[in-house]
């Protein structure tokens, strides 16, 4: 699903973000890639979502290389990718509904169409009820799992999220985590940034983990994944 | 169309046939058009003052056109009123003068001919000078004989006038002849030198109307960053992110078109009352001429485009520029 081959991202001005980082995702595959703030976690998931192009390397989803993606063809692979993100991201001053909705309409959907998936998607997330509110209206956890329908609502195979829990409590973690496992069960590639180490601890699934642009770790993530393999966090 | 995924299945797609799409394509624009309008209702301060200042702006160039339209109205007028008077010799007999009255009545490019004799003219200015008695006390009459001669509408302007002034100062009986235009042709080049400054000034003013719209949309532009970056985030492309402000300058303009109209017609009306006042002092009929329905049309389908090329030019620049960039 996604295959990084001897990636480099150095951005203007020297800082060396990742360096010569390789790794697959199979499609279907549920995966965590951890590491440090300023880890190149971040910089990792622009490379997916060409918010960033390489500086050597390539980058591919599904066999394409996004090396030859045109500029005028990013909008059109950005449809095939699920962004989640830390903060959000919804537009506040517009209702549930019409977050979620958002993608739909960009593509050109129907009405009917676009009011039965969001319907759907809401439905996933367990937000059916809020569909008409603004989200200032609704609590944090409450505001990421809109963020989540947004990011499903036009059923992309591939999702990508960063530190999707990080402003949430850990019950409130684990009940986003487990929209993320629903989703993967159905087939949906999921690829989670996150620092939060007891939240992958409980799972198994493959772990990244980054070190100063360098990919350390590439396996499950069980007792063999430990705190002292990072510097102590916080 | 799914560019990275071919066996998945393109959403957008299945939903319309050809005819179907043109037809979703217009009901589409129309949606943003009014969705755009809706925007700017939502601000109805600030969108009001902007269209205001276009209103203004456009008002100034539309009324010195309405100005430059009736002096020319008034300046055809005028310019019938050419007269080309002819100055008998002094031994020309009254027999001679009306033979020549006669030939001169057979020139097509003349339309009316009046005779005066020395008596007449005579007669005439002592009338209006004022002189009155003082010339009674004159041994012989110095005033010569005149035959003014009105042209057909054809050759009434200055040069026209000026060529049939040249044909009939051949007469033999003809001293000389007087064409008095030169206060026309004084006039002719006022309004002309009139024009090309209300042409450089319209000019002016409307780029400085699709400067103000470029700078309220690029306002607008950089007020919705946030909005921007998630829309291209969830893959909006640079047309469809623009549509909406490409229709914003439009109602700008158009509305401000409208408020250019309405300043106008409010001035002509105003002005109309001091002109018929004028009009019966002078015991003439002064008319202006206001807006016709077609440079209405003209004065909304330029504001509108101005609006148009105003946001072109802010969202071209702005949009390609901003990208998402931080959180992820």
């Amino acid at each position: 699903m996604i295959r990084f081959e001897e990636v480099t991202k150095v951005y203007p001005g020297g800082q060396q973000a990742l360096n010569r980082v390789s790794f697959e995702l199979d499609s279907g595959q549920m995966a965590f890639l951890t590491g440090h703030s300023g880890a190149g976690k971040s910089t990792l998931l622009k490379l997916v979502a060409l918010m960033e192009r390489p500086t050597s390397g390539q980058v591919f989803i599904n066999g394409h290389n996004l090396n030859q993606i045109t500029k005028k063809q990013v909008p059109f692979a950005r449809r095939d990718i699920g962004m989640i993100f830390q903060n959000h991201r919804l537009l506040m001053d517009r209702s549930v509904f019409n977050n979620v909705a958002l993608p739909l309409i960009i593509e050109g959907f129907h009405l009917s169409d676009i009011k039965r998936r969001v319907a759907g998607a809401l439905d996933k997330v367990g937000l059916l009820s809020k569909l008409n509110n603004m989200p200032h209206t609704l609590s944090g956890g409450e505001l990421q799992r809109v963020g989540i329908a947004r990011a499903i609502v036009n059923k992309p195979p591939l999702l990508l999220a960063d530190e999707p829990t990080g402003n949430l409590d850990p019950s409130l973690s684990l009940e986003i985590l487990q929209v993320f496992e629903d989703l993967n069960s159905v087939g949906v590639a999921v690829l989670i940034a996150t620092h939060d180490l007891g939240l992958i601890a409980r799972m198994k699934y493959q772990t990244f983990t980054l070190r100063q642009g360098k990919l350390i770790h590439d396996g499950l993530s069980s007792t063999d994944l430990r705190e002292s393999e990072f510097e102590p966090i916080i | 169309m799914s560019l990275l995924f071919s066996q998945r299945k393109s959403p957008g797609a299945k939903r319309v046939n050809a005819g179907h799409g043109v037809v979703m394509f217009f009901i589409r624009h129309l949606q943003q058009a009014l969705a755009s309008l809706g925007e700017l209702w939502r601000v109805p301060a600030s969108s009001l003052l902007t269209m205001a200042v276009l209103g203004v702006s456009l008002s100034l160039p539309t009324t010195l056109h309405v100005l430059l339209k009736n002096g020319e109205q008034l300046r055809s007028t005028w310019d019938n009123a050419a007269e080309v008077s002819l100055f008998l010799k002094e031994h020309v007999s009254k027999e001679q003068a009306a033979k020549a009255v006669n030939r001169i009545k057979l020139y097509p490019q003349v339309s009316k001919v009046i005779y005066v004799s020395q008596e007449q003219a005579l007669t005439e200015f002592k009338q209006l000078s004022g002189f009155g008695e003082a010339l009674s006390y004159l041994d012989s009459n110095p005033l010569p004989a005149v035959i003014l001669v009105t042209p057909t509408s054809q050759f009434s302007s200055p040069e026209g006038a000026r060529e049939l002034l040249e044909v009939l100062e051949q007469q033999n009986e003809v001293a000389f002849g007087k064409l008095d235009v030169t206060w026309l042709e004084k006039l002719s080049a006022i309004v002309d030198l009139l024009k090309d400054a209300v042409f450089a000034l319209g000019f002016l003013l409307l780029l400085a109307v699709t400067l103000v719209i470029a700078n309220t949309i690029r306002l607008s532009i950089l007020n919705r960053r946030e909005e921007i970056e998630i829309l291209k985030l969830v893959g909006a492309t640079d047309n469809f992110i623009r549509r909406p402000f490409l229709y914003t300058g439009f109602w700008y303009g158009l509305i401000g078109g409208v408020i250019a109209w309405v300043c106008v017609s409010l001035m002509l009306w105003s002005l109309e009352g001091a002109l018929s006042a004028l009009a019966n002092e002078l015991d003439t009929d002064l008319m202006l001429d206001g807006l016709a329905f077609s440079e209405f049309l003209i004065l909304i389908v330029l504001s509108a485009w101005l609006g148009w090329l105003g946001a072109y030019f802010s969202v071209t620049r702005h949009v390609n520029e901003i990208e998402p960039e931080n959180q992820m």
